[in-house]
């Protein structure tokens, strides 16, 4: 491999890493509801697509809203969908019956992306994006403004999250709930109050990634919302369950590995690798980046 | 018969179980007490295999099976219940002992007669449990919708249907009441007649004083105590451990 | 006519399908690796008699077999986790294998055209039906004497001390462990028989549809094949064949002439379906009081 090649190698994971923000985004919704509810929503990837389509059509009477509204306009659809996904798929289905959840996900994730679908007959949407014209370049190298964009939004997202999550009342009775639920509720925290809200605060971190991918790719798809849950429940298990740290470095792992498996095997491989990688990962180091010693029960 | 050497289990910095030594022989009830937090439901754990051990050795029979797994070990005769029962929720009584029946003798039958027969022999030995634990009314009902007391009952059933010599209980008498817990001395005394030896882990102090015909006391993971009931009583260091120094 | 018979293999081929991931919900884990083990099958069966001019009872064998194996061998390592990181772990393993077909391509000339296994294009041409003068009744038959058989089978399981060990090993773990039964080994046999079954029914689905690529084999098809016997309830071999036979042939067919709106609905009675009967549309206590109702006054004895 000469130096081009290896240029073009590190470019590419550069892209990837920029882009891995949106996992990582995704990731952390994952995650969150994961340590909260202790069941996966497989419908959240979908829910993000939706609600970033929900954006284009809260503005569609505006001509060419600026990007920033578009994004809050996603983060707001978001947080009505990922509510509207607690009481439809969790909240009358006995705790008892985590395969039922799990089904009524699935459910949700079908039925989103079909709304989509009928609503838009299937047609790819372009999405806006900012500084798409913008290119940074440092020697050989360039990093896309689109993409750079992308990583900041992602980025500013994470820290005003964790401090939401660290810093508020809200955000400690979150953490109450997801380590010990009957304490948290003796305590006076409403169980339900939480749970909505963390779908709600989960949503609204998911519609701004979806907007993200819609931004980074130029366009939106009802095709992204299957990628986009596979992906993001890698990076939810690399990460280790319920790790919001290990969620975002995840996230920007699988971007650049995915990116780079591109560069060097093609398309058509680059997920294969992916999968193989993770399936090794799951089984030789099931508690993820950050695991900790076994405790005591 | 079992003989624990110097057993010590450590969860990350607390030493759970801490270089304990102990030796149950055969035929006996051996008492194992000690206030809260004290490593007795982790010495349970350790013997049936729930855990590995951070140091030291675990002999029964003679023989060292402190790397055997939990259910080799229920094959050589050891069977255990647990403090929060963890029935099989969606099996019908009957079944659940069905699905116990995993000692040495019971594995040497016919594979296909031990795993998809349902032969004489063991009805019979199944209905014989039942009716000891008073469950025979009960053994097509799911084993979620029995009351507390019975799922207590058809956890020791199923513990006893792997013909175990020797038996781990871990806080039988939990949440049960004063006729209940009479009914279990009962059945423990019935069961070291029949030649079972017992290792009883008991919050309930008045049950082990009565039934147990040895005691040991377990503090912050090591051994304080041990002899026949009236000494333990009586023993200074017991009484700090469960009344405080003065 | 013609329509019902191909719905009726249809259902038949994904009630294989169904049943493959009920042996492994038995014992309580939730795999997305079927589909693979479906996949798997179709091309060993396909490539067998295509390629090799077996006949097809013989590729079908060998497609079990295989799918088995492979299914024993993803057994033992993916069985280290649990949960959601099994899901996650074996929709890995499934989405690998998709890719592979994807990128794998096996072909020899035969006369004019090439034939076998191309990548992306997928494997056309598998003709053993319409070249050895089997009609669609004939497919039909023997697709529902397959299926028949792996009920049977099923239910046989079911009603043994191995299918009750099953079971206790999907309740609970740790008291399966401590009362004795070797959970690892019960775990990877559950999914050896789902990897077989799977096989056959991958190796005959790759036979009626004659032509088999990557697509059909992803997350989707991974996730109905978990959903019948969720759907169904899992207390007994029935409930998956009524969950096959309510999404194919309501929702997916009875529900056609609905047009787009069909799809909205698809999702929506899931969802439903699941709220109102969390455990199943024929759970444990539907199937007792059917039985009290059937067999008043008689007690069935044993298990």
């Amino acid at each position: 491999m000469d130096l081009l090649d290896l240029i073009d190698a590190a470019q590419s994971v550069a892209d990837g890493l920029l882009f891995g923000s949106t996992y990582a985004l995704l990731g952390i919704g994952f995650t969150l509801i994961f340590g909260v509810m202790h069941k996966i929503n497989l419908s959240y990837a979908a829910a993000s697509i939706g609600a970033a389509y929900g954006s284009l059509l809260l503005l569609s009477g505006f001509t060419a809203a600026p990007a920033v509204i578009v994004f809050m306009a996603a983060a707001l659809c978001g947080g009505v969908i990922g509510a509207l996904v607690y009481f439809i798929g969790f909240k009358f289905i006995p705790v008892a019956n985590p395969l039922a959840t799990l089904m009524s996900t699935v459910g949700l994730l079908l039925l989103i992306d079909e709304i989509i679908v009928h609503t838009t007959e299937g047609v790819p949407l372009a999405y806006p994006a900012l500084y798409s014209d913008v290119v940074v370049r440092l020697g050989q190298f360039m990093l896309r403004g689109d993409l750079m964009f992308v990583f900041v939004l992602g980025c500013a997202c994470m820290v005003l999250f964790l401090l939401l999550l660290y810093r508020t009342r809200l955000g400690i009775a979150t953490r109450a709930v997801s380590q010990q639920p009957i304490a948290s509720q003796l305590c006076g925290i409403s169980i339900l109050q939480v749970n909505v809200l963390t779908f709600v605060v989960t949503g609204m971190l998911g519609g701004i990634a979806g907007a993200m991918s819609g931004a980074a790719i130029g366009m939106l798809s009802p095709l992204l919302a299957q990628p986009l849950t596979v992906k993001g429940l890698i990076v939810t298990v690399i990460g280790g369950l319920g790790s919001i740290p290990g969620a975002i470095i995840a996230g920007l792992i699988v971007g650049a590995l995915e990116s780079l498996f591109q560069f060097l095997r093609g398309v058509t491989e680059r997920d294969l690798y992916i999968m193989m990688l993770l399936f090794a990962f799951l089984v030789f180091r099931p508690g993820g980046i950050f695991a900790k010693a076994p405790g005591r029960d | 018969m079992l003989d624990l050497q110097g057993i010590a289990k450590h969860f990350g910095g607390v030493h759970a179980v801490d270089g304990v030594d102990l030796t149950v022989k055969r035929g006996e009830i051996l008492g194992l007490i000690g206030p809260n937090g004290s490593g007795k439901s982790t010495i349970v754990n350790l013997v049936s295999g729930l855990f590995p051990l951070t140091s030291g050795r675990i002999l029964f029979e003679g023989d060292d099976i402190s790397d055997l797994p939990s259910h080799a070990r229920v094959g050589l005769g050891i069977a255990r219940t647990f403090q929060n029962i963890r029935l099989f929720g969606q099996l019908s009584v009957w079944q659940n002992l069905w699905v116990a029946q995993n000692s040495r003798q019971q594995r040497q039958e016919v594979f296909f007669k031990r795993w998809f027969g349902g032969s004489a022999g063991v009805q019979a030995e199944i209905e014989r449990t039942l009716e000891f634990f008073d469950l025979a009314h009960k053994r097509h009902e799911l084993a979620a919708n029995l009351s507390f007391g019975e799922q207590r009952r058809l956890e020791f059933a199923r513990a006893i249907s792997a013909r175990p010599n020797l038996l781990l209980l871990d806080e039988p008498a939990a949440g049960m009441n004063a006729e209940e817990v009479d009914q279990l001395d009962a059945r423990i005394r019935k069961m070291r007649d029949d030649g079972f030896t017992v290792l009883l882990i008991e919050h309930h102090v008045e049950l082990v004083m009565s039934v147990a015909d040895r005691i040991a006391v377990l503090n912050f993971g090591r051994k304080i105590a041990e002899g026949p009931p009236a000494a333990v009583q009586d023993d200074a260091a017991v009484r700090e451990a469960y009344l405080g120094t003065r | 006519m013609d329509f019902y018979l191909g719905l009726a293999q249809v259902i038949g081929v994904h009630t294989l399908l169904g049943l493959s991931a009920y042996c492994v919900l038995l014992t309580g884990q939730v795999s997305l690796a079927q589909a693979a083990f479906f996949a798997v099958g179709a091309y060993v069966a396909a490539i067998l008699t295509v390629i090799f001019k077996w006949h097809l009872f013989a590729a079908l064998g060998v497609s079990a077999v295989v799918s088995g194996l492979t299914a024993c061998a993803v057994g033992f390592p993916a069985l280290r986790v649990k949960g959601l990181m099994l899901v996650v772990a074996t929709l890995a393993f499934g989405e690998a294998v998709r890719l592979f077909f994807f990128n794998f391509t096996y072909q020899i000339q035969a006369g004019e055209l090439k034939i076998g296994p191309h990548g992306a294009e997928g494997f056309r041409q598998i003709r053993y039906f319409p070249e050895h003068g089997w009609s669609t009744f004939d497919v039909l038959m023997f697709i529902w004497l397959m299926v028949a058989i792996v009920m049977a089978c099923l239910w046989w399981l079911d009603q043994s001390r191995a299918g009750a060990v099953m079971r206790a090993v999907g309740e609970d773990e740790v008291a399966a462990h401590s009362s004795g039964i070797n959970v690892t080994a019960v775990k990877v046999l559950a999914m050896t028989i789902g990897g077989v079954i799977a096989g056959i029914g991958g190796g005959i689905f790759a036979h009626y549809t004659t032509h088999i690529e990557h697509v059909q084999f992803g997350v989707i098809l991974a996730t109905f094949a978990i959903a019948y016997p969720i759907l169904g309830g899992l207390s007994n071999v029935f409930g998956t064949l009524l969950a096959v036979i309510f999404i194919q042939g309501f929702l997916i067919e009875g529900l056609r002439f609905l047009g787009d709106w069909r799809n909205l609905l698809f999702g929506a009675l899931i969802v439903l379906a699941m709220n109102l009967r969390p455990r199943g549309f024929l759970d444990a206590g539907g199937v007792a009081s059917l039985k009290r109702m059937l067999f008043a006054g008689k007690e069935s004895s044993g298990a």
